[in-house]
């Protein structure tokens, strides 16, 4: 009996100890992989890290391609850094960013056209940049941009944003339409009663019209409209931008002519009331209009519509016409750094490659955009000798940029909404535009 | 005990609706551009502003007519689909097409459509000798809103359809033998057998259908904008604009708390007969 228990008490022993050394060799298994996942994560924090990077740009050919070729070259020389991309369309990015940054999230770089900023600013989604620029120098560092640019990243004086592209807008027109017509591709009209001859000329309904402006609401109208009104001494708002100036009698003669070209001279195609600028290049792409007011992004988005067009040879650029004053819009795209980002340092990183001189000459060379940079935009022989490039470098110092106020966008819907309702007659231009006038003041006196 | 089944659902509602809604009517009293005490100024703004009228108006019309022409042509197709047809299923299932594609596609596809100089339906019109020239379907301000409501037509009938399909085929077939047997007229057993059994769902359908067009962005959105001019700016539209490109947070939660009662009102009676046949 007392053999039996012995020979049960070692089997069980036996037992216990074997399970007692599996328990073990599990244990430094487990205890081994916790220390290699824990060591690997370790070295992936210190080492990886994941930047958001978001502009509407991924999602336009052939901007797409060229960003995603910058941003591996950007991975490539950081390798602790990997970018994210996220796309986004141009008119829904501030929705996109708002409700994200609101949220606590959002892409650590993001692209935003500068007349955005006040807004952004205002609610405090744009993190300051001083503490870096001091750390690379301060003014010496911001030497190279245009101080236009710099000042317009400024919120209370303090940097928010780095500039992008800066363009201002030109005619970007068809030399074979103007020969068809009997015109001089050498000779682009200087004023606008030039302008509306032109026009007339290459207007052939329904094979083809002489221009398009948009007339949608989309962010892009101001930038197409707002040298007819500048030129012909007008303006949108008072210099203290505290009342509307559209009651001057400057503004109501420009927006009739403006508004005339459509409905009484029908120089514009069908349609335009609701055209975007995207439309607008469709028609210059399939040779339906002759020209358009466009930049430096015209050809390129223009020859990806319909490469037959050969829009890198057929189309040329031309200064805009005036009648009092010499004047353009500028276009200002800038780079924000979120301030939910959880790797500013990075981030910062990323700001400083995507602004450098080196890719600001990429993104005119890949893609026809001028830069914010004077380096680059006034000493590229690349941009000097280019027949686009030239022509909207030359015309930047008779450059102009819409208010730079918070209630911008909803002035601006007024606006855009006066200008619909007087293209479509349901109002008379001079109704339209008086309408539009007190609105603007009525938003004006609310955000008092 | 029950406490603890409906504990994890109320939670997940009170977070999911409960939280933004009060949230939303909270913004909706609070001052815009800052300021420390709570008021109704937000309010007051919104039912004296002009273009927020013109706006309830466009809603109040762009619903009326899409909801009435989604009843009448719902009813229409599901009639037919209730016979007996050929390849019934087919057409089944072709009639759901518009409803399965998102909002923002039917109204990218329509703007397209609408296109004065490019668009197909021009040329189709005119090929089939009702239109002799091109007609700007989308910046006519007379035949903007027409043509968001006929687009909204095609894509939304499916929906009142299906349901009044359900209805039709709960209906006992013996009614109709009966009534056939006393001499009853077409006209006659759909005003008497058919209408009255779809009474309920007819309700179910104007209930939902309201509520949707009411909401209704996507659509209206890609094909207008709300243009031109403020033409088709319906309540959706106009509070994305407020809250997203102008940053008025403030105004846009109380043109949403409105929105949201003007709902509610409309679904009571909808609420009050659920709650009736429990």
């Amino acid at each position: 009996m007392s053999f039996e228990i012995q020979i049960k008490f070692e089997f069980q022993t036996e037992r216990r100890r074997g399970k007692m050394k599996w328990f073990r060799i599990s244990s430094y298994v487990v205890l081994g992989m916790v220390v290699l996942i824990g060591f690997s994560s370790f070295v992936n924090a210190q080492e990886k890290v994941t930047l958001r990077f978001s502009d509407w740009h991924l999602a336009e050919a052939p901007w797409d391609k060229t960003l995603a070729e910058a941003m591996a070259l950007f991975e490539q020389r950081n390798p602790n850094i990997k970018i994210a991309l996220e796309p986004v369309s141009y008119k829904d990015k501030e929705t996109k960013y708002t409700v994200e940054i609101a949220a606590g999230k959002g892409p650590d770089i993001f692209h935003l056209h500068a007349f955005s900023l006040p807004m952004f600013f205002d609610k405090g989604y744009a993190k300051d940049l001083t503490p870096f620029i001091e750390k690379e120098g301060g003014a010496k560092f911001l030497e190279p941009w245009y101080p236009l640019c710099i000042n317009m990243m400024k919120h209370k004086g303090k940097v928010h944003a780095m500039p992008g592209d800066y363009m201002s807008m030109v005619l970007i027109y068809n030399t074979e339409l103007f020969k068809e017509a009997g015109l001089d591709p050498k000779k682009p009209p200087k004023t606008w009663e030039e302008f509306l001859e032109y026009n007339i000329k290459l207007t052939k309904p329904p094979e083809r019209w002489g221009v398009a402006v948009l007339g949608a609401k989309d962010p892009g109208f101001e930038l197409r409209f707002s040298p007819f009104l500048w030129s012909f001494g007008g303006d949108y708002l008072t210099p203290d931008n505290k009342k509307s100036a559209l009651n001057t009698p400057e503004a109501k003669e420009a927006f009739k002519y403006f508004i005339e070209l459509y409905t009484k001279y029908k120089v514009m195609p069908p349609g335009v009331p609701t055209m975007n600028a995207q439309d607008v290049r469709t028609q210059v792409a399939h040779r339906k209009i002759a020209w358009e007011i466009g930049s430096g992004w015209s050809a390129p988005i223009i020859n990806s519509i319909n490469p037959e067009l050969k829009a890198f040879d057929v189309l040329a650029a031309a200064p805009l016409p005036s009648k009092k004053k010499k004047v353009t819009t500028i276009w200002l795209s800038s780079w924000v750094m979120n301030p939910n980002t959880k790797h500013p340092k990075e981030a910062w990183e990323l700001l400083k490659f995507i602004t450098s001189k080196e890719m600001e000459l990429n993104w005119f060379v890949k893609n026809r955009v001028t830069s914010s940079r004077k380096d680059v935009s006034e000493k590229a022989p690349e941009i000097l000798k280019d027949k686009f490039a030239s022509v909207i470098a030359s015309q930047l110092p008779y450059g102009k940029v819409v208010p730079q106020i918070p209630q911008w966008p909803e002035i601006m819907d007024a606006f855009t909404t006066a200008v619909q309702e007087a293209f479509t007659e349901m109002k008379t231009p001079e109704k339209a535009l008086a309408d539009a006038h007190e609105r603007i003041n009525g938003i004006l006196a609310r955000k008092k | 005990m029950w406490i603890f089944f409906v504990l994890p659902g109320t939670i997940l509602l009170v977070l999911v609706l409960g939280f933004p809604a009060f949230q939303s009517i909270l913004y909706s009293i609070y001052p815009e551009g800052g300021g420390s005490s709570y008021n109704l100024n937000n309010y007051s703004i919104l039912f004296s502003d002009s273009v927020f009228r013109q706006v309830f108006g466009n809603t109040v019309l762009f619903v009326i007519l899409s909801v009435a022409s989604h009843l009448l042509l719902g009813l229409g197709v599901a009639l037919v689909l209730n016979r007996e047809i050929f390849a019934k299923p087919l057409f089944r299932l072709i009639a759901l097409l518009p409803w399965v594609v998102p909002d923002v596609v039917v109204g990218i596809i329509w703007r397209w459509m609408f296109d004065p100089v490019y668009g197909a339906f021009n040329d189709l019109l005119i090929k089939a000798g009702l239109i002799s020239t091109h007609v700007q379907w989308l910046s006519n301000p007379k035949l903007a809103l027409p043509s968001v409501i006929f687009v909204n037509l095609w894509r939304g009938f499916p929906f009142v359809m299906l349901i009044l399909l359900a209805g039709l085929q709960s209906i006992p077939s013996v009614l109709y033998e009966a009534a056939a047997i006393d001499g009853a007229s077409w006209w006659q057993l759909f005003a008497r057998i058919t209408l009255p059994s779809l009474k309920k769902m007819l309700v179910v359908a104007l209930a939902l259908d309201i509520v949707w067009e009411v909401r209704r962005f996507g659509l209206i959105q890609a094909m207008t904008q709300g243009g031109p001019g403020n033409i088709t700016e319906v309540l959706s539209t106009y509070i994305y604009k407020q809250y997203f490109q102008f940053f008025r947070f403030e105004y846009a939660s109380a043109v949403a708390v409105v929105m949201t009662a003007a709902l509610l009102m409309v679904s009571l009676p909808y609420i009050w007969m659920i709650s009736q046949e429990e």
